[in-house]
């Protein structure tokens, strides 16, 4: 069973570093933390942060960027998504993000496309990392995300199956069996012998019924032996119960998603220390499970002290959780807690270490702005992955390029 | 009415095949004349609107910076409405009797119209009970009416209404080649949705290019399976429309037909074409096919590649009605360009037709936002669009796509009262919709949620003594 133990080691691989020094000079500085932003240099050196400090002095070999007051941040990450993993979602062939032998096992890390054209967009937005996470099943929990930065070299950075993902809602049949079954789960594989796991899941009704592998109920047992994050996505007020008595019942380390009805069990929502994923601008009650949904949740939330990232609706346009920050931010939200939504939170709460925040020994995951970085009309100026200056050129600029010219000829032939 | 059918025997006649006989004798009484050209409706029109506006305020809102729709910015003017309609817009205009709303600092505009919504017909919550966009069950439905399908209680028409949104048009799903006819509303929810209709507003034909109809009727083996076999469905519809028509207009004694009743009312000019089409390919194919049938493109929906035929579409007179930013989801929106509203609006000298929509919930409560991103798009791929301009990808030229622009979709003199007053620059998403009038009366007002309109579904839902939400 040691192999078992052995897939679920985390990988780490570094991608390639500029050995040279980067000054970033009077810029508007969001540190991520969710303290108010400030004016100082950023001084980079092999693609780690050196030192962030007022009036630092170039040296002559510096490659020095004036940055004149513009906003920086660190680079966005999003807490889930389908980069790398979904090409096109109506085309089954082009996705990695379902699998159909594993349940809680399943682990997208090998599947990731560093040449997809979602990571060039994304990045060219803000967005240097990303937990691509498995798409939703029928079953409570869907499978493990993982990370990912954005460099799309082919040597891959990442951290795998840093997070579970799964749901707690309206089903087919009801809910009350869906927390049975993840309350049995839990148990099994606390209680499970690792010597014996494939005999001890053929002894098991439940195992049975639901044809597990072993690798799904060595996955749930790391989130109680691991305190892996477990992203649960649910909404209706009584079902965010449910999840806190989870999470205090098997001392889960759990992270709430879409949340619409949690203004309606605030207090307990906020003395779980539980952090939330939420979409600020989707306030359709879509379902029955969500008819609390508004405009207001972020800030009621924020308000309450519940560490808030984002997530989006948009297919592919995942830095759009930037529109959805801002909206956040005119609905009631601070403004710096917002940022940190974005970044150090994410970075924080799915582990993902040296990266998130513009500090001192991370690495220079930066984005420069043209202006208000949750104004949807701000675009990045410059994007540094480990202090590498990001190519902000797409298929969509190409494209543009290539229907802007005049030309006698077919366009094909102009590139 | 105008032209020849505003013969009094005619007008008193109330069933509609009489009517519609009537039609006949008088239209061939008149020799020459076609529907065309003389505005004439094909068929009497059942489900009119019943719409009356609300009571309208007198005010004047003074000291706004204003985006008038049609291109241009004022700063420090006023405009003040009264009876539905707008009566003045000026700087320092001398109203006596109305009530004044200082807007130093803010913005009016005309109010927002979304070309492209579902609500109603997949109204919130998305249950199988009330999802009734599409009429899947033939590529060919053109005899539907999306309005049967709206539910009046859908809570995403108010909020749309916080977003700014005055008016919209319902349009059925894109599964079929012909998906039925699309309405116009004023978005003043009621119960009965005659009394929702824009007054006068033309019908649309949805039609639908590429891949979902095939895929909707491919897996089921049937036609079409494939984009040969769309155009050829449509074509097909086409044939038999046009024998309609043209045994209409020769005054045969033709059985009613629904189906061809919308074709008709297409080939006649009653009613607009609003194409779902994302490829440049495809859309060369419909505007090809338009001209065999001899009707008019009103817009092109989604029209993903709009960008790589917006020369085309300037010249041919046809809108593009685009996302600021989708794309991927399907093979046919994978050459997205952000830029691309830019360069249709731009195209031709800047006599391109470029509409922001939405084809969505959240994106209908958003539209100055998206308009926001297309606008920074554009600018960055090398384009000078100003925002003056840009608020007509959401007020004018949606208008004018939906057949409204007389009556509403600027801020001119005479027209609705159709107008949003916005906290700061509505391309700031920090704006929001403070106050939005629907022909003069005031419809939502954000700091008097009390006021504010509640739907029936969301009366005591969560807790007896509340709405679904307090604000």
């Amino acid at each position: 069973m040691r192999k078992f133990l052995l897939s679920l080691t985390i990988l780490f691989s570094f991608s390639s570093f500029i050995k040279a020094e980067l000054l970033i000079t009077q810029a508007n500085v969001h540190i991520g933390d969710g303290a108010a932003p400030f004016t100082a240099d950023i001084l980079i050196r092999d693609g780690i942060i050196q030192k962030i400090a007022s009036n630092i002095s170039p040296q002559s070999n510096w490659e020095v960027l004036e940055a004149n007051g513009l906003n920086v941040t660190p680079g966005l990450i999003s807490p889930t998504s389908n980069i790398g993993m979904v090409e096109i979602n109506a085309l089954d062939d082009t996705r990695d993000d379902e699998s159909s032998l594993l349940k809680s096992g399943f682990s997208l890390f090998h599947a990731f496309n560093p040449n997809s054209t979602l990571i060039p967009w994304n990045r060219s937005n803000g967005v240097t990392g990303t937990i691509s996470s498995p798409s939703g099943s029928a079953f409570p929990f869907w499978g493990m995300g993982s990370y990912f930065l954005l460099d799309a070299s082919m040597k891959i950075t990442g951290l795998k199956d840093v997070a579970m993902y799964g749901r707690l809602g309206s089903s087919s049949g009801s809910r009350a069996e869906d927390i049975l079954m993840i309350e049995s789960l839990l148990r099994l594989a606390a209680s499970i012998d690792l010597e014996n796991i494939e005999d001890e899941l053929d002894d098991s009704l439940l195992a049975t019924k639901l044809e597990l592998q072993p690798e799904d109920i060595l996955a749930i047992r790391r989130l109680i032996s691991e305190e892996l994050p477990f992203v649960l996505e649910t909404n209706r007020a009584a079902d965010i119960l449910q999840a806190i008595r989870l999470k205090e019942t098997y001392g889960l380390n759990l992270i709430l998603e879409s949340v619409e009805e949690a203004p309606l069990v605030l207090t307990e929502l906020a003395s779980a220390n539980i952090p939330v994923i939420i979409d600020p601008m989707d306030n359709i009650p879509d379902s029955f499970d969500e008819l609390a949904s508004s405009l207001d949740l972020a800030s009621i939330l924020d308000k309450a002290g519940i560490v808030i990232m984002f997530s989006t609706q948009r297919s592919h346009n995942y830095h759009l959780m930037r529109q959805g920050a801002g909206n956040a931010v005119a609905y009631g939200m601070n403004y710096n807690h917002a940022i940190r939504g974005m970044t150090k939170a994410v970075a924080d709460i799915f582990r993902i270490p040296n990266r998130g925040s513009i500090a001192v020994g991370n690495y220079a995951d930066l984005v420069i702005w043209d202006g208000d970085p949750l104004e949807p009309s701000t675009l990045p100026k410059y994007v540094y992955i480990n202090g590498k200056n990001m190519d902000l050129n797409t298929r969509a600029t190409r494209l543009t390029e290539r229907y802007s010219k005049e030309t006698d000829k077919p366009r094909v032939y102009l590139h | 009415m105008d032209g020849v059918f505003t013969q009094k025997g005619c007008e008193m006649i109330k069933s509609n095949y009489l009517v519609l006989f009537c039609a006949f004798l008088v239209v061939s009484s008149c020799g020459e004349s076609t529907f065309q050209e003389t505005g004439q409706k094909l068929r009497d029109q059942a489900f009119l609107s019943t719409y009356q506006p609300m009571v309208s305020e007198n005010v004047v809102i003074v000291n706004a910076n204003m985006f008038d729709g049609l291109g241009n910015e004022y700063k420090d003017f006023d405009i003040l409405i009264r009876d539905g309609k707008i009566q003045e817009i000026g700087q320092n205009l001398v109203i006596d009797g109305a009530n004044i709303i200082d807007a130093e600092g803010k913005w009016v505009t005309p109010g927002i119209i979304d070309i492209h919504s579902h609500m109603g017909v997949y109204p919130a919550p998305g249950v199988r009970t009330s999802s009734d966009g599409n009429e899947a069950t033939a590529p060919v439905t053109a005899e539907v009416w999306a309005e049967h399908s709206v539910w009046t209680q859908d809570p995403q028409f108010v909020l749309a209404l916080k977003g700014g949104i005055t008016s919209f048009h319902v349009l059925p799903g894109s599964a079929n080649l012909m998906g039925g006819r699309g309405t116009t509303f004023k978005n003043v929810p009621s119960n009965s949705i005659q009394a929702m209709k824009f007054p006068e507003a033309p019908h649309s034909l949805k039609m639908a290019c590429g891949e979902n109809p095939k895929r909707v009727y491919g897996s089921r083996r049937q036609s079409p399976s494939t984009r040969m076999g769309n155009m050829a469905g449509y074509r097909k519809a086409w044939i038999d429309a046009q024998e309609y028509y043209e045994d209409i207009k020769d005054g045969k004694d033709v059985k009613r037909d629904l189906k061809n009743d919308t074709l008709a009312g297409v080939l006649s000019g009653e009613i607009t074409v609003q194409n779902h089409c994302y490829r440049a390919d495809e859309m060369m194919m419909m505007i090809e096919m338009s001209k065999e049938f001899n009707y008019q493109i009103m817009t092109f929906h989604h029209a993903v590649e709009a960008y790589k035929v917006a020369d085309v579409l300037a010249e041919n007179g046809i809108c593009a009605a685009m996302w600021a930013d989708w794309w991927g989801f399907k093979h046919e929106a994978y050459d997205m360009v952000p830029a691309n509203i830019a360069i249709v609006d731009q195209a031709r000298g800047g006599t391109g037709c470029a509409i922001v929509h939405s084809d969505d919930a959240v994106g209908i409560q958003h539209l100055n936002q998206e308009a926001a991103k297309a606008i920074a798009a554009g600018n960055q791929a090398g384009y000078n669009i100003s925002q003056a301009r840009a608020m007509k990808w959401i007020t004018y030229n949606p208008a004018k796509a939906a057949g409204i622009l007389d009556q509403t979709g600027t801020l001119e003199v005479g027209k609705d009262a159709d107008v949003v007053l916005w906290s700061g620059n509505p391309f700031s998403v920090y704006s929001k919709a403070e106050k939005v009038f629907i022909d003069g009366a005031l419809a939502f007002d954000r700091e008097k949620p009390e006021l504010n309109p509640v739907t029936d579904f969301e009366l005591g839902i969560l807790n007896p003594n509340n709405s679904r939400i307090e604000s």
